[in-house]
C-alpha cells in the first residue's frame, strides 16, 4: 500500500507537472484577456500532431521546434481574426467562440492525420529508471524535467522582460496599463501565443509518453480542473493545482479505477471540479470576486 | 406595394404583446403548420428528419429559455436529455407505465435533477457555472456508462403505444413529436411574456438588480434550469422512443455543444431562434452526410478530411456569426423582413 501511494507521488507528479505546464498557458490567458479558453486540449493536441507529423521530414528537435513556431503562429492568427472583433462581447459568446475555436483545430489536425494512436519515433532512451526503490518510466523523468526548466524559463520571462512585465501590468489592471502605455492588443496576441506554445509543448511531452491521438484534446479538461483548482487567475495556482490534479488522478483516482469502478481515472478531474466549485468557487489563490449592484 | 403598415402603431396592450402581430404573420404560422400536419405527403420516407428536427427544437427551446432568457450558460444539456431517455426507457421498460404518461414523468425527474442542478448556481455563476454543468455533463455519462446494460449503457425501448395502439413506424412518431413540439413551443413562446418569463428577463440582465425589485433568485434559477431540464428530458424521451435502442454516445459533449450552437445559430433571444437553430443545424449535418460521398468522388484527396469535416463547417459558421450576426438566423430573418419592407427604396 506504501509503495502504491509512493509510487503513484511520483508518477503523478511527473504528469502533474505536464499539466501545470498546459494549465499555466490557461491561467494566463485567462488572467491577461478574461477568456475562458475552452479551445486549450485542441491546442495541446495541434502541438502534438503537429509535432508527430513534423518528424516524418524533419529531425526530431527541429519539428519541436518549427511545431512550437507555428503554435505562436496560430496563438497570435487567433487573437486578430476571431477574439479581437469580440472585444467586449457577453460571456456566453466567447466561450462558444472557443468551442468552435476547439473544433476547427481539431477538425483539420484529425482530418490531416487521422485520430489513430501514433508514437514518436524514440529520441530518448526508453525504460525505466529507479527513484530510491521507485519504479517511473524514463519518458517521464525527461517530461518532468522539461516541463519543470520552462517553468522557470517562463518564471524568468515573466519576471524581468520588458513584454513579460507589460503581461503582468495589463492582468493586474486592464485600464491603468493601458493609461501607461501597454499596448492591450499587443498584450492579448502574446497571451495567446504564448498559452498556444505552452499548450504546444505540453502536447509534445503528453505525446513522448503516452502516444499522440485524438484523445488528446481532453487533457485541456484536466487542465481546466488544474485551474479551478488553483484560482483561474493565479499562476502560481495553476502550477501547484496542476501537480495536485496528476497526483490525485493517479494516486486516488488509480486506486479507485483498480479496485472499486472501472474508468474512474478519467472522471477524477471533473469531482474535484465539482468539490471545488461548491466549496470555493474562485480555487485555492484565486482573487475572491466581491459582486456589487 | 405593401399593405403593412410603415412602423409600429400598436394601440392596445395586446396588440403589443401579440406574439404574431399581422395578419400576414399569422396567416403565414396557420399555413406553416398546415405544411407540417401534411409533412408525410410532401416528405415521404424523409420525414425523419421533421422528426429529428422536432425532437432536438424540443430541446433547444428549453436551453433558449435557460440561456437565452435567463442568461445561465449550460454546457451539459445533453445530460438532462440522457436523464429524460433513460428514465422513460426504464419507466416504459421495467415499470410498464404507459407512454403516454411515461413521457412526461420523465420530463419531471429531470425538472427534478435539473433544479437540483440549479442550487449551486447562487452562488456559482457565468464561467464557472458554465464549467459546474459541463463536469455534470461528464459525471452524468459516467454514471449512465457503470450503471445501465452491464457497463455499455445500451438499453432498449419498448415500441410506443397509446392505448390500444401500438405505434411503429415513421409517420406515427412523426406525429407524436410534432404534437409535443407545437404544444413546447407555443408554451415556450407564451411564458417568456407572462410575469415568469419577464421575472426570468430580470435574472438574466442583472441578478442582483432583480432580488432588490422582488424576484426570488433562488426560485427562478431553480424554475428556468428545471423548465430546460423538463423540455431536455421530454425531448431525451421522444428520442429514446424514436431510436428504441439508446447508448451514452447520443447524449455526449458534443451533443450539449450542439444544442449551444443550435440556440446560437438560431437567434438567442427569439422565440423562434430555437427551431431556426435546429432545422439549421439538423439540415447541415445531413446535407453534409449528402454532400460529402461527392466530394469526395471528384476529389479523392478530400476523403481523409471527410470525418472531421462537420466539425470544421460548424465551428467556422459558429465564428463567423458571432463575429457579424450575434442575433443568429432570427436576427438575418428580421433584417429581411426590414429590408424588404422598405424595398425598393430603403432609406
Amino acid at each position: 500500500m506504501a509503495e502504491f501511494i509512493a509510487g503513484g507521488l511520483v508518477n503523478g507528479l511527473a504528469v502533474g507537472s505536464i499539466y501545470a505546464l498546459i494549465a499555466l498557458g490557461f491561467a494566463l490567458l485567462y488572467k491577461s484577456t478574461k477568456i475562458l479558453n475552452l479551445a486549450h486540449g485542441e491546442l495541446v493536441l495541434f502541438g502534438g500532431y503537429l509535432a508527430i507529423g513534423l518528424t516524418h521530414f524533419l529531425p526530431f528537435p527541429l519539428a519541436v521546434f518549427l511545431t512550437l513556431v507555428a503554435a505562436g503562429l496560430l496563438g497570435f492568427a487567433v487573437e486578430r481574426v476571431v477574439m479581437r472583433p469580440l472585444f467586449g462581447q457577453p460571456v456566453l459568446s466567447v466561450i462558444i467562440v472557443t468551442l468552435a475555436l476547439g473544433y476547427i483545430v481539431r477538425g483539420v489536425m484529425v482530418g490531416l492525420w487521422g485520430g489513430a494512436t501514433r508514437q514518436f519515433p524514440t529520441v530518448l532512451p526508453t525504460g525505466t529508471v529507479a527513484i530510491g526503490g521507485l519504479v517511473i518510466q524514463r519518458v517521464g523523468v525527461y517530461s518532468a524535467g522539461t516541463a519543470l526548466l520552462l517553468l522557470l524559463i517562463f518564471w524568468l520571462f515573466f519576471r524581468y522582460s520588458l513584454v513579460g512585465i507589460a503581461m503582468r501590468a495589463a492582468a493586474n489592471d486592464q485600464l491603468t496599463a493601458s493609461a501607461l502605455g501597454v499596448s492591450l492588443r499587443r498584450v492579448f496576441a502574446y497571451a495567446w501565443a504564448f498559452a498556444a506554445i505552452a499548450a504546444a509543448v505540453g502536447g509534445v511531452l503528453l505525446g513522448l509518453w503516452l502516444g499522440v491521438n485524438f484523445a488528446l484534446g481532453s487533457v485541456g479538461l484536466k487542465a481546466l480542473a488544474a485551474v479551478i483548482l488553483g484560482g483561474l487567475d493565479s499562476i502560481p495556482g495553476a502550477i501547484l493545482g496542476g501537480l495536485a490534479i496528476g497526483v490525485t488522478e493517479t494516486t486516488i483516482g488509480g486506486y479507485i479505477d483498480a479496485h472499486i469502478i472501472y474508468g474512474f481515472k478519467d472522471i477524477v478531474a471533473f469531482v474535484v471540479i465539482l468539490v471545488v466549485l461548491m466549496i470555493r468557487p474562485y480555487g485555492l489563490f484565486g482573487t475572491e470576486h466581491i459582486e456589487r449592484l | 406595394m405593401s399593405a403593412r403598415p410603415a412602423g409600429d402603431f400598436k394601440i392596445g396592450y395586446r396588440q403589443d404583446m401579440a406574439i404574431l402581430h399581422t395578419a400576414f404573420f399569422r396567416w403565414g404560422f396557420l399555413l406553416l403548420v398546415a405544411a407540417l400536419l401534411a409533412a408525410p405527403l410532401w416528405l415521404g420516407n424523409r420525414i425523419f428528419l421533421l422528426t429529428t428536427i422536432g425532437i432536438f427544437a424540443i430541446g433547444a427551446t428549453g436551453l433558449a429559455l435557460l440561456t437565452g432568457f435567463t442568461g445561465q450558460i449550460s454546457l451539459g444539456h445533453a445530460a438532462f436529455m440522457a436523464i429524460g431517455a433513460y428514465s422513460s426507457a426504464v419507466l416504459t421498460g421495467a415499470l410498464r407505465v404507459p407512454f403516454v404518461a411515461a413521457i412526461p414523468l420523465a420530463g419531471l425527474v429531470a425538472f427534478a435533477l435539473g433544479a437540483f442542478v440549479a442550487l449551486p448556481s447562487l452562488r456559482i455563476k457565468g464561467l464557472y457555472l458554465a464549467i459546474a454543468t459541463l463536469a455534470f455533463q461528464f459525471l452524468t455519462d459516467y454514471t449512465i456508462i457503470h450503471a445501465v446494460g452491464e457497463g455499455l449503457g445500451a438499453i432498449s425501448v419498448r415500441a410506443p403505444r397509446i392505448g390500444p395502439w401500438i405505434l411503429r413506424g415513421e409517420t406515427a412518431m412523426y406525429y407524436i413529436v410534432l404534437t409535443v413540439w407545437l404544444a413546447g413551443g407555443v408554451f415556450a413562446a407564451n411564458l417568456v411574456r407572462t410575469r415568469i418569463g419577464l421575472a426570468l428577463m430580470a435574472v438574466r440582465d442583472r441578478d442582483y438588480a432583480a432580488q432588490v425589485l422582488g424576484i426570488n433568485l433562488l426560485a427562478y434559477k431553480a424554475l428556468a434550469f428545471g423548465l430546460a431540464a423538463f423540455y431536455a428530458g421530454i425531448a431525451g424521451g421522444l428520442w429514446a422512443s424514436y431510436n428504441r435502442l439508446i447508448t451514452p454516445e447520443h447524449f455526449t459533449i458534443t451533443q450539449s455543444i450542439d444544442y449551444v450552437a443550435m440556440i446560437v445559430m438560431g437567434g438567442l433571444t427569439s422565440v423562434w431562434g430555437p427551431h431556426l437553430g435546429a432545422a439549421f443545424v439538423t439540415a447541415l449535418s445531413q446535407g453534409l452526410k449528402i454532400v460529402t460521398p461527392t466530394l469526395v468522388t471528384i476529389a479523392p484527396s478530400f476523403g481523409k478530411i471527410a470525418t472531421p469535416l462537420r466539425e470544421i463547417v460548424f465551428g467556422g459558421i459558429l465564428i463567423a456569426l458571432l463575429i457579424w450576426e450575434p442575433g443568429g438566423l432570427a436576427m438575418l430573418l428580421r433584417k429581411l423582413k426590414r429590408y424588404l419592407d422598405l424595398w425598393p427604396f430603403g432609406y
